[in-house]
């Protein structure tokens, strides 16, 4: 099964034949009315939640009190992302180093792993490629306890550089498993050959792997930024106040500002900004990337 | 903005330098085993000529860093895990002791009032799986007429899918709220009778025992269903078109070569779908914990409850029992699942 095109339009394949042409009839136009009415009930399911939100957030808190939420603001305010912003600022940050190093970290970890995978044969190969495609259906409750002792005999409990640890290990498999599938396009004649011209198995990593497949890393590297930025159960019970992570923060305001609705809606659209961003401009590619991940794993 | 900056650079200054003794010493006597390696290979290479030509003929020995990070932070950590759900660490006590104490958890487990309601809200979480199969291919077959704005709404829908499960709990809580949530606004302009029905008890979503689950399922579709469609549509669009055309001039009505032609070509695509989201429903924790809080029991999911008994009750040895009761279940889930997969593929 080929994901790699995500693209509207059929395949090529099979082009050549010359389409049937079929003449539209009435019924066709009225079933296309009755689509398009289907299509907009569908847009009304999706979109509500944003326009709710969006709409919220830049009402003030006597706005949020006295008009129904899918009104659009009587005076449009930034008031509710200031005090949002005041509350996140911090925690984006921490986010912001815990997800780049942790992103890198697991990308690397599994570039590794996924190089000596696919290209080399050695012993317990099978093994350990079961072992770490299991690891990506790890429920993390089983490795909480254990987890929280390791962290703390490491003197990493509330830090940053903890949550960066654990991000690293845990987004490994998925990384793996995903950057296994790039890996396995590159020709075995192009490793034969480098062989020949005398690179060891680490300078060809380094020179043949690596520069041909950029954009594999760097579509795994978003993807697992986009995972670790939304992640919440680690930096709940490994993260203290020091170093609090944004999804926290947020579920906190959702606590503590129970009632001012526009601050709940500012920040979560603060959060959520940076992955829609990212979703709409490379939604194609991360996707065939984890869908070509799931493909090998199964 | 400026003192923000200052204040985080000041805390991870102190996060990396000063509190983390134990990490910074096995960090150092890493460097410092390198660095007397690179001496000796450059000053006296007899001494570690065994070690360097071992390191020479199997390079592959550098894998062994994340395999071991994998066997230890996942497999020792299970093995540890299921050894503290027997072991005699006391309910309440936070110091760790590791002594054999029986398998009074498990016993205390399958008779909590607890455990069948968790279980029974656990196993309700995968019928998402089939609501978001369904939803999805209607939606991909919708896409696939041929409409103008198809591009439009297959990015429009995939937005949900982008968001964290925190940001959809929040938007939803406010979604679901009662009076003055988004959702029974909406009904209420539609021409729903919202208050008469608060009354009567329906149309309260997350905040009524009954419709708890409903509530938090529905929210689940509306994030995944999207992406279902659009990995869904790129299957469909993977069937070659001159066998559809073919059907076509032997005269086959569309939904017919829906039905006997696209359709099976689906199974690949339905496959990976349902392996991600079984993944995704596994992991709903933060989802359900920001939609409705940990303390609500009619949402708690087997990690909940295991959450709730290990930090907020402190009885870790029982709650490794509840973790290890839940792993058992994904195993029996997930490995005819993937055994499935398998076998179509053979």
């Amino acid at each position: 099964m080929n994901y790699s095109n995500l693209d509207i339009e059929r395949s090529k394949e099979g082009q050549q034949a010359q389409t049937v042409k079929v003449r539209p009839r009435w019924h066709m136009t009225v079933l296309h009315i009755l689509y398009y009415l289907i299509m907009a009930a569908f847009l009304i399911f999706y979109l509500l939640p944003f326009w709710g939100t969006v709409m919220t957030s830049f009402k003030t808190n006597s706005d949020v009190m006295t008009s129904t939420p899918i009104s659009p603001p009587v005076a449009w305010t930034l008031e509710g992302y200031i005090s949002a912003m005041e509350e996140l600022g911090m925690p984006l940050m921490t986010s912001l180093v815990v997800t780049i190093f942790g992103a890198a970290g697991s990308v690397f970890l599994g570039s590794v792993c996924a190089y000596s995978l696919s290209k080399w044969k050695f012993k317990l190969n099978n093994l350990f490629f079961v072992a770490l495609v299991a690891a990506t259906y790890l429920p993390f409750q089983a490795i909480l306890i254990p987890l929280l002792q390791t962290i703390n005999a490491l003197d990493l409990y509330d830090n940053v550089w903890g949550l960066v640890l654990v991000h690293a290990v845990f987004g490994m498999p998925m990384c793996t498993v995903m950057m296994r599938g790039y890996y396995a396009d590159i020709p075995d004649a192009l490793i034969r050959q480098a062989m020949i011209d005398g690179n060891g198995v680490w300078q060809i990593y380094r020179k043949i792997v690596l520069p041909n497949t950029m954009i594999a890393t760097i579509t795994t590297f978003v993807f697992q930024c986009t995972s670790i930025w939304n992640e919440m159960l680690f930096a709940l019970v490994l993260g203290g106040y020091d170093s609090k992570p944004a999804t926290i923060a947020l579920n906190e305001l959702a606590g503590t500002m129970a009632a001012e609705f526009n601050v709940q809606m500012a920040g979560s659209l603060i959060l959520a900004l940076p992955v829609l961003i990212l979703y709409i401009f490379m939604g194609k590619y991360l996707i065939s990337g984890q869908m070509s991940g799931a493909v090998t794993a199964s | 903005m400026l003192p923000v900056f200052q204040d985080f650079a000041d805390n991870l200054y102190a996060m990396t330098f000063e509190d983390q003794g134990r990490f910074w010493m096995i960090c150092g006597i890493i460097l410092a085993v390198i660095l007397v390696y690179q001496l000796l290979l450059r000053f006296a290479p007899k001494a570690v000529a065994p070690v360097h030509q071992f390191l020479k003929k199997h390079p592959l020995i550098w894998t062994c860093i994340p395999a071991a990070l994998l066997i230890y932070f996942v497999y020792v950590s299970l093995g540890w895990n299921l050894w503290v759900s027997v072991s005699n660490w006391g309910a309440g006590e936070l110091k760790a002791s590791y002594g054999f104490g029986g398998f009074g958890n498990y016993a205390k487990m399958f008779t909590s009032s607890n455990f069948w309601p968790a279980l029974k809200n656990t196993l309700l979480l995968f019928s998402l799986i089939p609501l978001c199969l369904l939803l999805g291919l209607f939606l991909a077959l919708l896409m696939d007429q041929g409409l103008r704005g198809t591009a439009v709404f297959r990015s429009l829908i995939l937005l949900p899918f982008a968001l964290s499960f925190v940001v959809t709990g929040t938007v939803w809580a406010y979604m679901y709220r009662p009076t003055g949530g988004v959702l029974n606004s909406f009904l209420g302009m539609l021409g729903v009778d919202v208050s008469f029905a608060i009354k009567s008890g329906s149309l309260m979503w997350a905040s009524s025992n009954r419709t708890i689950m409903l509530s938090i399922i529905i929210a689940m579709v509306w994030q995944f269903s999207g992406y279902v469609a659009v990995i869904f549509l790129a299957a469909i669009k993977n069937v070659p078109t001159n066998i559809i055309n073919a059907a076509k001039l032997d005269g086959a009505y569309m939904p017919r070569i829906y039905w006997k032609m696209i359709i099976p070509e689906l199974k690949g695509a339905t496959g990976s779908c349902i392996t991600i989201l079984a993944m995704y429903a596994l992991r709903s924790f933060d989802f359900i914990v920001s939609l409705v809080g940990y303390t609500t029991s009619s949402a708690w999911t087997l990690p909940i409850w295991m959450y709730n008994e290990a930090f907020q009750s402190n009885n870790f040895a029982y709650s490794a029992a509840i973790s290890c009761f839940l792993l058992a279940l994904v195993l029996v889930l997930i490995l005819p699942l993937t055994y499935w997969t398998n076998r179509r593929k053979a």
